[in-house]
């Protein structure tokens, strides 16, 4: 990313990771204090890779806990996520990322 | 995302973009162009530190109502507002050119072709206009907008949509204008300048941004219903925008044109009998003219549901 | 040669104030409004103390111009004594040295004005109060010389009908009258006769028609659109944690978001978790619009306001079972009595707050903003006065287990004291703080102490996001605040929480998680509240709601 933008680079990897059904998913709107999550099904040895795009910096640690503890309580694997932030607090990141993949893992297809 | 059943019942006013554009169309129909896994998302946002999203705050695609191919683009305002940069603009232009370019192609095929069969573009404005960011891109898209409008008069249906938070604002306010339709609800605003610009521009005497009874009175679905300026008034549910669309887009295009605001010399001497109007009636707000147009007590409607407002009230007529 | 002892010297002196003013009368106690400032500099001396009415809702604004509007050569250095100071013209009063000290409980939109005042020696405070505290002063050592009150209705005999919007306006006059001071009130409208008497006339000395209506303060309102997925989470997990684990019936909610999450999840969460009757049932409130959904369906035995709400007056008046309505059929609030109810009265307190340290102190103050203290703090603590018993507040009290230390064995009860605050606020600023900014503001305005809104030894329960922290359970300090480090999150205080002791505290119920209680976070979005919209509340009260301009969007 070029630019005056934020970009942070994770992988984590969860205790028994399960792969989403969705080969692709889309969740959320970068509002103000929001952000939108993408997920892709991606062969990662059973990881999880996050790219982070945000005007914010200085609270690279945070993303790193935050993430880290999403991801392995949703337990998944095998899928890239890429976010594009503006300024989400913690709760808001964990609240939108837990919903994209559980909606990622659900066998119910949604509308798009 | 919401099922597209659970859709329906959702608020039309807390909708998102994609919720509103996959909800507008029917089940299961709609397919988007330049989505975010495509990631065309605005140049200028990152050299000005500014967040990016990667649909650049619209959705645009194509999907179905019965028979009719409906081109859809639906603004986002929780992005910087719903406005209109570069990349939100040419999709915007290149959703209502592939519409025409669609329409083109089916009639030339089959000239007979059946009216529900024939294209249609749906717009859910929620902007503010021109994104100041990268302000001349933006304008330009605009004018390709307008351009893109003109050339489906007759031809292809223009449907607008106007019940998002953000309202209908700015240039985007001159675009709606000139499509074929409007369907607001009574949570929608249209208008040009926002009212924070008129009030800093000609004083809080004049109109005060903060009294957001007097914005809606002035700017709301109720008050372009009554003078005419939207068509139709719609529940605040996406089930009832869809059937809203749904029967007007039923009607033959000879009539959808007149329900047009501009754009022959009748719309005019129409449009001219209002200006006059309203230098004679001096109204001091909109419930003068809303008295004028044959509402006995205007205050009484405002806080009025959908149903009862629709049964008594009485519309401006030049 | 022994001199008789004078026992009367304030009714004289007040008499010969009066006298000079006497040819500004109209009509009796009536003086028209363009003799306002002539009125003040004749009635008040240099150095007096001065009541200005005013609070977080109802404004003696016009007074408060009028006296701004006085001759600093003549009428300077004046002690003021009110409960509030958010407009500027409260401040202008200072900047032109009409006024010297104040003090005061509430700071409002002029909070940053004060603390910019105190240093730069324009303003010097008496202190800083709750607003219970300030009245018991007017009865002590700070009762007003000179009163200038507000009231929607007055006569040509100087009766007041002050309806709706009664709050302070008792307590000052009282307080005023009966110490020979004089009292002046500004008012709506001049009529023949008062739609009810609420102060006499016997206490009023003038009565002067404003050329405005008196500013109120929608400060109760909060639109049902501007709630997120995260206050509905923690109000389902405060509903059914701590409203439904304790059978909280009689309470307070503090203004903000959570508590209007609450009220609107209790036609539909508290239904179904069948609480209905046994949580909610009496409030010392003041009319929030978010309460008409609970209130309609049946929840709410009785309301008593400190104050009224704009927009709120038809809606409470037709409602006569639930709200305090006189005989005329207009309601009566009252901020001494309720502030009084919710200090004695109610089992719980519960509201947000700004920042809470690792200790569990809370404060809304910052470094730059003296932003006072209103009720909250009567509400927010243990009413060490309280004798009769409830069933929440003993079983809170024996919950307590820091008690015993100072008690032995003997029972006791205890108010639960609730903070509800997301561990982040906007632009990622921390909620969970080693040190509160109070101090800092203590510092750069002088303060003895800094401004603390409740006290961590009151405090019993937090809940944030990440769970709720049942403080009154811990032994010692030490264990409060590893209860507090396990709901702070990923705030500094959070991140140095001990994931092992976390645990240990789940597992003897001290902290809570949304999944410990049941609660699945997949359900806590919008789609729970009752109303969405303010246009959902007037639907919801049968159009009786009229809510102001600024919350209008349709």
């Amino acid at each position: 990313m070029e630019g005056m933008l934020n970009e942070l680079n994770f992988k984590f990897k969860s205790e028994n990771p399960v792969d989403v059904v969705l080969p692709k998913h889309h969740y959320g709107v970068v509002g103000s204090g929001d952000l939108e999550v993408l997920l892709k099904k991606h062969e990662l040895e059973g990881a999880v890779e996050i790219r982070v795009v945000s005007p914010v910096r200085g609270f690279d640690h945070v993303w790193e806990k935050v993430l880290e503890k999403v991801i392995s309580d949703a337990e998944v694997g095998n899928v890239a996520i890429e976010i594009n932030d503006n300024n989400a607090t913690p709760v808001v990141v964990a609240l939108r990322l837990a919903q994209a993949l559980s909606e990622a893992k659900s066998a119910e297809q949604s509308v798009n | 995302m919401a099922k597209w059943t659970e859709l329906q019942d959702k608020s039309f006013l807390e909708a998102t973009a994609r919720e509103r554009a996959v909800g507008i169309v029917d089940e299961g129909t709609f397919t988007e162009f330049c989505g975010p896994f495509d990631k065309i998302y605005s140049p200028h946002l990152p050299l000005m530190g500014e967040a990016i999203e990667y649909d650049d705050g619209l959705v645009a695609g194509v999907g179905k109502i019965g028979k009719k191919p409906i081109f859809v683009i639906s603004q986002e305002g929780r992005f910087i507002g719903g406005s209109i940069g570069e990349v939100s603009g040419a999709k915007m232009v290149k959703t209502i050119q592939l519409a025409s370019d669609l329409y083109e192609e089916m009639v030339s095929e089959k000239p007979d072709l059946p009216e529900e069969m024939r294209p249609a573009v749906v717009i859910s404005f929620e902007t503010g206009g021109v994104r100041l960011h990268e302000a001349n891109a933006g304008l330009l898209a605009h004018a390709e907008v307008m351009d893109q409008i003109q050339n489906c008069r007759g031809r292809v249906p223009i449907i607008s949509l106007i019940g998002s938070r953000v309202g209908c604002f700015g240039g985007m306010g001159f675009v709606a204008a000139a499509t074929d339709v409007i369907i607001m609800s009574q949570f929608g605003r249209l208008g040009l300048t926002g009212p924070e610009v008129i009030e800093q521009e000609m004083g809080k005497d004049e109109f005060d941004a903060s009294d957001r009874a007097l914005v809606y009175r002035t700017t709301g679905g109720k008050h372009k219903y009554i003078i005419g300026d939207c068509n139709y008034l719609a529940a605040d549910s996406i089930r009832s925008f869809r059937e809203t669309t749904t029967a007007v887009l039923q009607k033959p295009m000879e009539e959808i044109e007149t329900f047009r605001r501009i754009g022959s010399m009748e719309k005019i001497k129409e449009q001219i009998e209002l200006v006059k109007l309203s230098v004679s009636l001096k109204p001091k707000d909109s419930m003068d003219v809303w008295a004028h147009a044959g509402n006995e007590n205007p205050e009484s409607l405002i806080n009025m549901t959908l149903d009862e407002f629709l049964a008594q009230a009485k519309r401006l007529k030049a | 040669m022994q001199k008789e002892k004078v026992w009367d010297k304030l009714s004289t002196d007040t008499e010969e104030r009066m006298n000079a003013a006497n040819e500004l009368f109209s009509d009796r106690k009536v003086v028209p409004s363009q003799n306002g400032v002539a009125l003040l500099e004749a009635v008040i001396r240099a150095g007096d103390r001065i009541n200005l009415e005013g609070n977080n809702q109802k404004q003696a604004d016009f007074l408060a111009e009028c006296l701004g509007s006085c001759d600093s050569e003549k009428i300077n250095n004046l002690h003021m004594v009110q409960s509030a100071v958010p407009l500027p013209i409260h401040l202008d009063i200072f900047d032109k040295g009409i006024a010297k000290k104040l003090d005061f409980a509430y700071g409002g939109p002029m909070a940053a004005k004060v603390a910019e005042f105190l240093r730069e020696g324009k303003l010097e405070l008496g202190a800083i109060h709750t607003y219970l505290e300030l009245f018991a002063r007017y009865f002590m050592d700070l009762t007003p010389r000179v009163s200038l009150i507000c009231a929607y209705e007055g006569d040509k005999d100087g009766n007041l009908y002050t309806g709706f919007n009664t709050e302070d306006t008792p307590v000052i006059a009282e307080a005023t009258k009966f110490r020979q001071g004089i009292v002046i009130a500004q008012v709506n409208k001049l009529v023949d006769k008062v739609q009810r008497v609420d102060i006499p006339g016997e206490w009023v000395d003038a009565v002067i028609e404003s050329p405005k209506p008196f500013y109120l303060e929608p400060l109760f309102t909060r639109d049902p659109a501007n709630i997120t997925d995260t206050q509905v989470l923690m109000g389902m997990m405060a509903l059914k944690g701590i409203y439904g684990e304790y059978g909280v019936q009689r309470l307070n909610h503090g203004i903000g978001f959570f508590t209007a999450a609450i009220e609107l999840l209790l036609p539909t969460y508290g239904n179904e978790l069948g609480l209905k009757g046994k949580i909610c049932k009496h409030f010392a409130l003041n009319p929030h619009p978010t309460m008409i959904p609970a209130i309609e369906d049946g929840w709410v035995e009785s309301i008593h306001s400190f104050g009224g709400e704009l927009g709120m007056q038809k809606y409470c008046e037709a409602r006569p079972d639930i709200f305090f309505i006189g005989p005329d059929g207009s309601m009566r609030s009252n901020r001494a009595y309720s502030q009084t109810a919710g200090h004695y009265a109610t089992d719980m307190f519960i509201g947000g707050t700004l920042q809470i340290d690792k200790y569990g102190n809370s404060s809304t103050a910052t470094a730059s903003r003296v932003a006072g203290f209103g009720g909250a703090p009567n509400m927010g603590c243990d009413a060490k006065g309280r004798r009769h018993v409830t069933d929440s507040w003993l079983k809170c009290g024996a919950e307590f287990e820091d008690q015993a230390a100072l008690l032995g064995d003997m029972p006791r009860g205890k108010r639960l004291v609730v903070q509800m605050q997301e561990t982040f606020k906007e632009k990622m600023d921390p909620s969970f703080v080693e040190k509160l900014d109070a101090w800092n503001l203590a510092k750069n305005a002088n303060l003895d102490l800094a401004p603390v809104m409740i006290y961590s030894d009151d405090l019993t329960h937090i809940v944030t996001e990440e769970g709720i922290a049942y403080l009154a359970k811990c032994r010692g300090l030490e264990e409060r605040m590893a209860a507090i480090r396990g709901v702070a999150g990923y705030t500094e205080v959070g991140l140095s929480a001990d994931p092992k002791e976390t645990k240990t505290l789940r597992e003897r119920g001290i902290v809570k998680t949304p999944e410990d209680l049941g609660i699945d976070r997949s359900r806590a979005n919008r789609s729970m509240l009752a109303a969405k919209s303010v246009k959902d509340l007037v639907d919801c009260s049968g159009g009786l709601y009229e809510p102001p301009a600024r919350f209008v969007n349709w």
